[in-house]
């Protein structure tokens, strides 16, 4: 995709609520956004370091919990206070990340998972943060329409500044390392990569942009409870949509959140929660075995008719 | 108080053993064919789910067996054969995309369980459900009791199995060393195969074990995943002999632990005693 | 012309096992040296400790009068010792290019990637790897994958170039190549080099220095025709009865 094209499509999307969008695409969008964040985010420290992280969910969890925290007992409002959702995900990552990150391949992604359950096991006994009664966060008497509005903008605006950022690790120095410490990581040292301090800086900002987009989502929510904050099933999406839509590409897994929050759509509209949540999991399993590259590559090849050569490859602008 | 330690402790041995039953099978995935098979609970789950619908007929638990073992055994082959082999073909890392294959595959089921008897919790009463043994000072439940037995003769079973028959040798030999047993003429997919029927078949077992002595509901598989990692952990992957004692372990800390620290707080630090020892010895306690 | 590396009473044990006997050398600046000796001797421990994946048990290593113990391997490859690996360790998902870019990227600490990558290419063509530039790794021969290895070590720009068994697998015509690329390296770049190899050919005609290790010990160093001659390590190569000098 050209940068022109893709600007093209930032403008539609910024002046679609004005040009008459309803609620209900603007919600779809909204959450198609939201589903887009996440992916790119898990993606930085799961596709580009190749360290699988399965407890993304109480990065999420933590940025809503901060904004929720913040307006229960401050009244700041989410869309201020979502970046600090996002700080507050990122020190945790830091905090957590560090001892994790010491372990590689199936132990990392175990003890991630852990790490997943466990931080949603100690807010259920929180009392300052709900516990197992959960929060309330009551939006100001909005008109439904004008809300929808705000939470597609703030949605957005989180979705273009992670992409923007998954893009520049991508294809800047960081994404190098990365890419380095995921093939080999003991050769990746041996050539002057600093492992430790990489792995941690990715999982950091992977984290933080996470906690950004569980922010705002908190608060469109109106009530958040462990339960739903930290669920597994959301760890699970973000390996599932970066997964499909290509690991080693920043792009990949944008069209891995769109193909899933689409199906998600149909099924669930179709076939009800529980049989969406059994597809995704057979779902899953199935991407893993048959496109283990995930989409993204698969369609570039249909594209690529004629073969380049090889030296000239510009760095084109947009790619992925 | 000294009573009611040495209460928690027996009754932690007694569900510590199916802690090493649902351990050892898992271990014995991973280390003969280096597949994490996250969704191993949740079959155990699976299995107490079935054992609870045959109970509502009327059929007891440890009768409910003959239909159990022989189905997960079959289950277990037909995974293998119809789902790892075809991923081990195309997959670079099969430990990871098997990880990522079997939590997919546990999401589901969880969710299916859920859908057809809900997402509560289900209890399996049976006819001596409330009776215990008197030992002395001691009471033992008679379901944990019964539940215990059923994991001690299945995890013996297991070693004389592995130990004293030439095809739970080949599969010792394949756990030690996969090329190496290949060279010697070892059927390297019918030894799998194996061992996944039986690993399988065993928590099925453990489900019925489970079945008989806690409650559950589709989300318990989570739980006992953390319990499962925690036993291969200690024990040490290569060693059924480890899993036996490190679900010992377990269990009577896990017990013990509940009189000193407020039952909220106990996921958690189960939890953390989980990453705490991952961080310190990720391969485990125990040398083979 | 001092010396570049100093290995002073290395120890290292694994568990019961002693690897490493208070071996001490030194590798001369400008020069190129040979770490032989029969397997299991220690040789590729011995690069492991020097370039920081094993911490010694006892003994010192200096580099350029700097103390190496201690330091993390990324910061002992930044501070000018690189490596290739004894069995090849190339980025398999990333390009010829990329691979070379990444050490032009942390171990030479430039910013840019297309700087880099242009860098990058410039060293593919100087290990003879011009047809295969911005190409997959898995398209390399062996020979090839080596070349690229060598070129992601000399990219990180050091001052120490340590070759584990560069020559293994690699038919005549490619070990001339090879050597004559070694001779390149040290001459044109002023890189010194410490090898380790079982290939004697290539070992007594590139070396100018020769450290023989025994079960973890130096059995001996020197020049390579002293080393031929030494009954010492006559014996442990071929064993008892072949010790005495012809």
């Amino acid at each position: 995709m050209s940068r022109a094209a893709a600007a093209g499509l930032v403008a539609v999307l910024v002046v679609l609520p004005w040009a008459g969008a309803g609620e209900y695409p603007l919600a779809l969008l909204y959450s198609t956004f939201m589903y887009a964040t996440l992916a790119v985010a898990w993606n930085i420290i799961g596709g580009f370091a190749g360290y699988l992280s399965f407890g993304h969910a109480a990065f999420f969890g933590l940025g809503g919990y901060a904004t929720g925290f913040l307006l229960v007992h401050a009244g700041l409002s989410p869309f201020l206070t979502a970046p600090v959702g996002g700080v507050v995900a990122a020190v945790f990552a830091a905090l957590a990340g560090y001892p994790c990150l010491r372990l590689r391949g199936p132990y990392f992604a175990v003890v991630t998972m852990i790490l997943g359950l466990a931080v949603r096991a100690v807010v259920l006994n929180l009392p300052w943060a709900g516990a197992a009664e959960g929060l309330w966060m009551t939006l100001p008497p909005w008109e439904p329409l004008a809300a929808r509005r705000a939470f597609y903008y703030a949605m957005l605006g989180i979705a273009l500044v992670t992409a923007l950022a998954g893009r520049a690790v991508r294809l800047g120095k960081m994404g190098v390392g990365l890419e380095a410490i995921r093939e080999d990581e003991d050769a990746a040292q041996s050539i002057g990569v600093p492992a430790v301090r990489l792995k941690m800086s990715a999982l950091i900002l992977s984290a933080g942009l996470t906690g950004l987009a569980g922010g705002i989502y908190a608060y469109d929510r109106s009530y958040i409870h462990p339960d739903f904050m930290f669920d597994l099933h959301l760890s699970v999406l973000a390996v599932l949509m970066a997964l499909l839509g290509g690991r080693q590409s920043w792009a990949g897994p944008i069209l891995g959140a769109v193909v899933v929050r689409l199906v998600d759509e149909l099924l669930t509209v179709r076939v009800g929660t529980e049989a969406a949540r059994i597809i995704f999991g057979l779902g899953l399993a199935l991407v893993i075995v048959l496109l283990p590259d995930g989409l993204l590559p698969h369609l570039m090849r249909l594209r690529r008719r004629a073969p380049r050569p090889p030296a000239a490859v510009p760095a084109a602008v947009v790619r992925p | 108080m000294l009573v009611q330690a040495l209460q928690a402790l027996a009754t932690g041995l007694l569900t510590g053993s199916v802690y090493a039953l649902l351990g050892a099978g898992f271990s014995l995935i991973w280390g003969v064919a280096h597949v994490i098979n996250i969704a191993h609970p949740a079959l155990a789950v699976g299995a107490a789910y079935a054992v609870y619908a045959l109970a509502t007929r009327g059929v007891d638990p440890l009768a409910s067996l003959a239909t159990v073992v022989p189905l997960f055994f079959l289950l277990g082959v037909g995974f293998h054969e119809g789902v790892i082999r075809p991923a081990a073909r195309r997959a670079g890392d099969l430990v990871l995309v098997s990880m990522v294959l079997t939590f997919g595959l546990a999401a589901a089921l969880e969710n299916a369980l859920a859908a057809i008897w809900g997402p509560g919790p289900r209890v399996v009463n049976v006819a001596y459900t409330g009776q215990a043994i008197r030992l002395g000072v001691l009471a033992l439940p008679v379901p944990h009791v019964a539940g215990a037995g059923l994991a001690a003769v299945t995890i013996t079973a297991l070693y004389l199995f592995l130990h004293r028959t030439f095809p739970g040798k080949a599969v010792r030999a394949v756990w030690q060393n996969r090329d190496g047993a290949a060279l010697c003429a070892i059927n390297l997919r019918q030894v799998t195969s194996l061992t996944y029927g039986l690993a399988v078949a065993s928590a099925g077992v453990a489900g019925v074990a489970l079945a008989l002595i806690y409650s559950f509901s589709p989300a318990t598989h989570l739980t006992w995943l953390v319990f499962v990692f925690l036993v291969v952990i200690v024990g040490g992957v290569g060693s059924l002999v480890g899993a036996v004692v490190a679900g010992m372990v377990v269990g009577a800390v896990t017990n013990l632990a509940t009189l000193v620290i407020p039952f909220a707080w106990a996921p958690f630090l189960l939890f953390a005693s989980l990453g705490i020892l991952l961080l310190w010895r990720p391969t485990g306690l125990f040398r083979r | 012309m001092g010396a570049m590396l100093r290995v002073e009473s290395v120890s290292k044990r694994f568990g019961g096992l002693v690897v490493l006997r208070s071996v001490s050398f030194r590798v001369d600046e400008g020069a190129i040296v040979g770490l032989i000796g029969p397997n299991g001797s220690g040789k590729t421990t011995m690069f492991n400790v020097i370039t920081g994946f094993h911490r010694p048990d006892a003994g010192e290593v200096e580099f350029t009068g700097r103390p190496l113990v201690g330091l993390a391997p990324f910061e002992i490859a930044r501070a000018g010792i690189a490596r290739t690996f004894q069995l090849v360790r190339p980025f398999a998902g990333l390009t010829t290019t990329d691979n070379v870019a990444a050490a032009v990227l942390y171990g030479r600490g430039v910013r840019h990637v297309h700087e880099a990558r242009a860098e990058a290419r410039r060293w593919l063509r100087y290990v003879g790897l011009e047809d295969a530039i911005d190409t997959p790794v898995g398209t390399l021969t062996l020979a090839g994958k080596k070349r690229l290895e060598l070129a992601r070590a000399l990219a990180t720009g050091p001052r120490l170039l340590l070759l584990d068994e560069v020559f293994a697998g690699l038919n005549p015509a490619e070990s001339e190549g090879a050597v004559a690329l070694v001779r390149r390296i040290r001459d044109e770049l002023r890189i010194t080099v410490l090898l380790v190899e079982h290939v004697m050919r290539v070992v007594m005609g590139l070396c100018d220095h020769v450290v023989v290790l025994g079960a973890g010990q130096v059995i001996a160093q020197g020049p390579p025709a002293a080393i031929q001659a030494d009954p010492q390590v006559r014996r442990i190569y071929l064993g008892e009865g072949y010790g005495a000098a012809r």
